[in-house]
């Protein structure tokens, strides 16, 4: 994490710490702005209803964030190469209503492990597809990816069923029962830690580990830096191009089943409509639209706020409808401040 | 510049002992872009511990021999030999793998990366054949930055090493292009113009990193247009003309008179434009005119019919200058007035409607229309002029404005109904001053008149800009060709890191007093 292992401020050329470099230091570390837009909101509603602070809540928020983070880290990852993407929530419904559909009425057995991986292989196909058509027709990534968006979900309701599944494989159901850490509040209720939290600190340590210590990583940075030099000092534009895509598919693909676990249902008009959120969070999280930055500690912080927002508005009276707008001033506000950084 | 020609036949190369075989053979090297025949079979050797220059007019073909050699290109025909084997099309990757090493013009940083990764990842990249899926080695990454870092004197600290490189001066910029052209075993370095954007300390250093990999047995190819430098550092220069090498020998064998005819075709007379200038009234006054980080309190002022000149190197404020006046980027403190009435503008409007034109730099990207006609890009300041019956755009005196515009500026094209882009640099340069002139500006400001413009179009261009001064019109020349201001301005201002240091009267001045009153080391300008 190149934007996040620098410690301290960072001297000026005299080597003195000048009161404007605690400023320059905090625009340098966009997850430090999140952070504390974090901390804010707990204190604001903490101190509005003391109900905030409990065990409950806290994994109530960890176990929304999954899908909404495994979703994320394949975004930041589009994002730093310089690309976009809003397919993946039709990628990832795709594949999580045909595998459920398949194991269900085929394969009853499957073990989950074998059913992530189907998952995962078929939402990278997905996203290769996608890769290849942005290197092949040098076309901008938000257009070829809302054309496969479209296609995508119009092929999964016409061809392989609009019908939920209610009764999901029993390998998935209890996947998604499987609990982490039980805790027992003071007034007897039971709050439950789902194991599944697990595959989004999985993910997010191996994509940090592809990002930042493999030379992969350092060319998806490189070509979303500037793709012209990438290419002229030796970079590959289609392995790049092909990998971001793949993987923000293989992702989506994991998603797609950690949602049907968790919800016990399979409904193929489910997480449509959500891609803006979560390019939203990976944006508030530090990661600029037009490529070459961000980091999976700030993606992830991005999520949780979005996360935050969503939960917890709810305990201080302030009606869901508002979310959104708060949501908004967050990532106009984020905006402001990481623009500054561009300034300079 | 009277053109005459000149007696004598240009050396051809082949003079050095080739007792061993060169390290790169180029062999009758083609290259064409559509139906344009940019190399028209061009065939070089490279010998190693040699220096070259690579010399030529802009579009003579150097760029895209350099883009061959180094793999960015592939060529339509002829050979490539590295230690005397056919390698075939070169890719970039297999280029860094030969020891072929171009520290380019732009220099080719990754911007948001840091400076480790920048001269660190190549050799990674080249050890992998260019395969991605590899673990990074970041000892190895850190201690190869370190090396190449220390060898163009740069510092190794933890700190700097994390920098981005997008937050550096373009001096240092430039010596992190070259430490990473050295960072692995280079055999031969290229390097495009690399002293523009350079001091005369900077250029010394440099001098001296290149003695050091000379004395390693590498070869160093400088692809330059600057006469001066290539005398001072000696070696051998290949001159190249229209897609062809037209000479190659010796530089100390040769005077400067002669390498510029080789290069251009013709003889270059620098005697002065500007004669017997009439001065009116006061026109201009710049009063302590500031933009953070690009100049500070520029003041000076000037009267009609005078031609002002604005010299600098690359980060000495002259660009941003330039665009405050013409409010493409508004000043942040001081005053602009013009026949005494303040007209600061805040943006291109307010500059166009007090009177003042700007031709810009790089007419390409901020200036032309390219695919649309030569007619609506000469028009489009006056568009609201040429408004006929409802509001409706009146075609036939649009088009006797641009033709009028294009005998008078001696646009040579057939028809004004054509493309812009059909027309040759000096051409496209002479619409944009055209659609200026439309306007009917008190004050002209031309940013580079002549970039990319060939020998035949300057001499118009030039003869042009003396007649808009003695028809009373003032005019600002910012440009870095020094004979260009000596040549046409009364009065040239030398800016060093944001201000005006000095202010010469131009008749008296000789080149090399301009020269280092542009280059003059301040202070080290390496960050410690």
């Amino acid at each position: 994490m190149t934007d996040t292992t620098f410690n301290g401020a960072t001297p000026d050329d005299n080597g003195k710490v000048s009161p404007g470099s605690a400023w320059r230091w905090l625009l340098r570390h966009p997850p430090v702005v999140t952070f504390s837009l974090i901390v804010l909101v707990c204190l604001v509603v903490g101190t509005i209803n003391t109900d905030f602070w409990q065990v409950s809540n806290l994994f109530d928020i960890l176990r929304a964030s999954v899908v909404r983070g495994l979703f994320a880290l394949g975004v930041l990852v589009v994002l730093a190469s310089g690309g976009i993407d809003v397919s993946f929530t039709a990628i990832a419904a795709f594949v999580m209503y045909t595998v459920t559909m398949l194991v269900t009425n085929l394969l009853p057995g499957l073990p989950m492990p074998v059913i992530l991986l189907v998952a995962a292989a078929g939402g990278a196909c997905f996203g290769a597809l996608n890769g290849l058509l942005v290197h092949t027709l040098r076309a901008p990534s938000l257009i070829v990816t809302i054309g496969t968006q479209y296609v995508i979900r119009s092929f999964l309701l016409t061809f392989v069923g609009t019908a939920l599944f209610m009764n999901i494989p029993s390998s998935m159901e209890a996947f998604g029962k499987l609990a982490l850490f039980t805790h027992q509040g003071a007034n007897g209720s039971i709050s439950v830690l789902p194991a599944f939290v697990l595959v989004l600190a999985v993910a997010a340590v191996v994509t940090w580990w592809i990002l930042e210590r493999t030379l992969i990583g350092r060319a998806v940075y490189a070509v979303g830096g500037n793709p012209g030099i990438a290419e002229r000092l030796g970079y590959n534009l289609r392995t790049v191009h092909i990998f971001v895509f793949a993987y923000a598919g293989l992702l989506a693909g994991i998603a797609g089943i950690m949602h049907v676990a968790s919800n016990r249902l399979a409904n193929p008009f489910d997480l449509a409509g959500t891609e803006l959120e979560i390019i939203a969070a990976v944006v508030l999280g530090g990661a600029r639209i037009t490529g070459g930055s961000g980091s999976v500690i700030g993606t992830l912080l991005g999520v949780v706020l979005i996360t935050l927002v969503s939960n917890v508005l709810i305990l201080v009276g302030i009606p869901s409808t508002w979310q959104l707008a708060i949501i908004g001033v967050f990532i106009v506000l984020a905006g402001t401040v990481f623009s500054l950084r561009a300034r300079g | 510049m009277q053109l005459k020609h000149e007696a004598g036949a240009p050396p051809q190369g082949g003079e050095i002992a080739t007792a061993t075989i060169p390290y790169l053979e180029i062999r009758n090297i083609q290259k064409s872009f559509g139906g344009v025949r940019a190399l028209k079979g061009v065939s070089l050797s490279i010998e190693p511990g040699q220096i070259y220059h690579l010399m030529g007019e802009n579009g003579c073909g150097k760029s895209t021999l350099i883009k061959i050699i180094s793999g960015a290109q592939p060529a339509d025909g002829g050979e490539l030999l590295i230690d005397g084997k056919p390698v075939g099309h070169l890719t970039p990757v297999a280029a860094l793998a030969a020891g072929i090493e171009t520290v380019y013009q732009d220099f080719s940083l990754l911007p948001n990366l840091s400076v480790a990764e920048n001269v660190g990842l190549t050799q990674q990249l080249v050890a992998a054949s260019g395969k991605l899926a590899r673990r990074l080695d970041l000892t190895q990454m850190r201690q190869t930055a370190e090396r190449a870092l220390a060898a163009v004197n740069l510092p190794t600290s933890r700190a700097f090493l994390s920098t981005r490189t997008d937050e550096l001066p373009m001096a240092t910029r430039q010596l992190i292009a070259i430490a990473r052209a050295i960072a692995s075993d280079a055999r031969l370095v290229i390097m495009d113009e690399p002293t523009t954007a350079l001091t005369k300390h900077e250029v010394d250093n440099l001098i001296g990193i290149v003695t050091r990999l000379r004395a390693k047995g590498v070869a160093v190819l400088f692809v330059t247009h600057k006469l001066d430098e290539c005398k001072e550092i000696g070696g051998r220069a290949v001159i190249m003309r229209d897609g062809q090498k037209v000479a190659e020998c010796d530089i100390a064998d040769h005077t400067k008179a002669e390498l510029g005819f080789w290069m251009t075709g013709k003889v270059l007379d620098e005697a002065r434009y500007r004669s017997a200038p009439k001065f009116g009234d006061d026109l201009l006054s710049v009063d302590a005119l500031s933009l953070k980080g690009a100049f500070a309190n520029v003041s000076f002022s000037m009267r009609r019919g005078e031609i002002v000149g604005i010299t600098g190197l690359l980060d000495s404020g002259r660009n941003e200058l330039a665009r405050a006046i013409a409010g493409v980027v508004p000043a942040d403190a001081g005053r602009i007035r013009l026949d005494g009435k303040d007209v600061t503008p805040r943006k291109p409007a307010d500059a166009i409607d007090a009177g003042i034109g700007y031709v810009p730099e790089d007419r390409l990207s901020e200036g032309l229309f390219l695919e649309k006609p030569i007619e609506e890009n000469i028009v489009v300041p006056v568009l609201d002029r040429l408004r006929g019956a409802f509001g409706i755009l009146d075609g036939r005196r649009s088009r006797e404005l641009a033709k009028r515009s294009v005998a008078d500026l001696q646009v040579v094209t057939p028809d004004v109904a054509n493309p812009v882009q059909s027309l040759s640099g000096g051409n496209q340069q002479r619409v944009l001053i055209g659609r200026w002139l439309t306007i009917n500006p008190k004050l002209l400001v031309l940013h580079g008149p002549t970039v990319g413009v060939d020998v035949g179009s300057k001499d118009t261009i030039y003869r042009i800009i003396q007649r808009l001064a003695d028809e009373g019109m003032g005019v600002i020349i910012i440009s870095d060709d020094l004979l260009e201001l000596l040549q046409n301005c009364d009065r040239i201002m030398v800016m060093r890191k944001g201000e005006v240091v000095e202010t010469f009267e131009a008749e008296t001045l000789k080149e090399e007093a301009l020269y280092r009153a542009l280059v003059e080391e301040t202070t080290a300008r390496t960050p410690q």
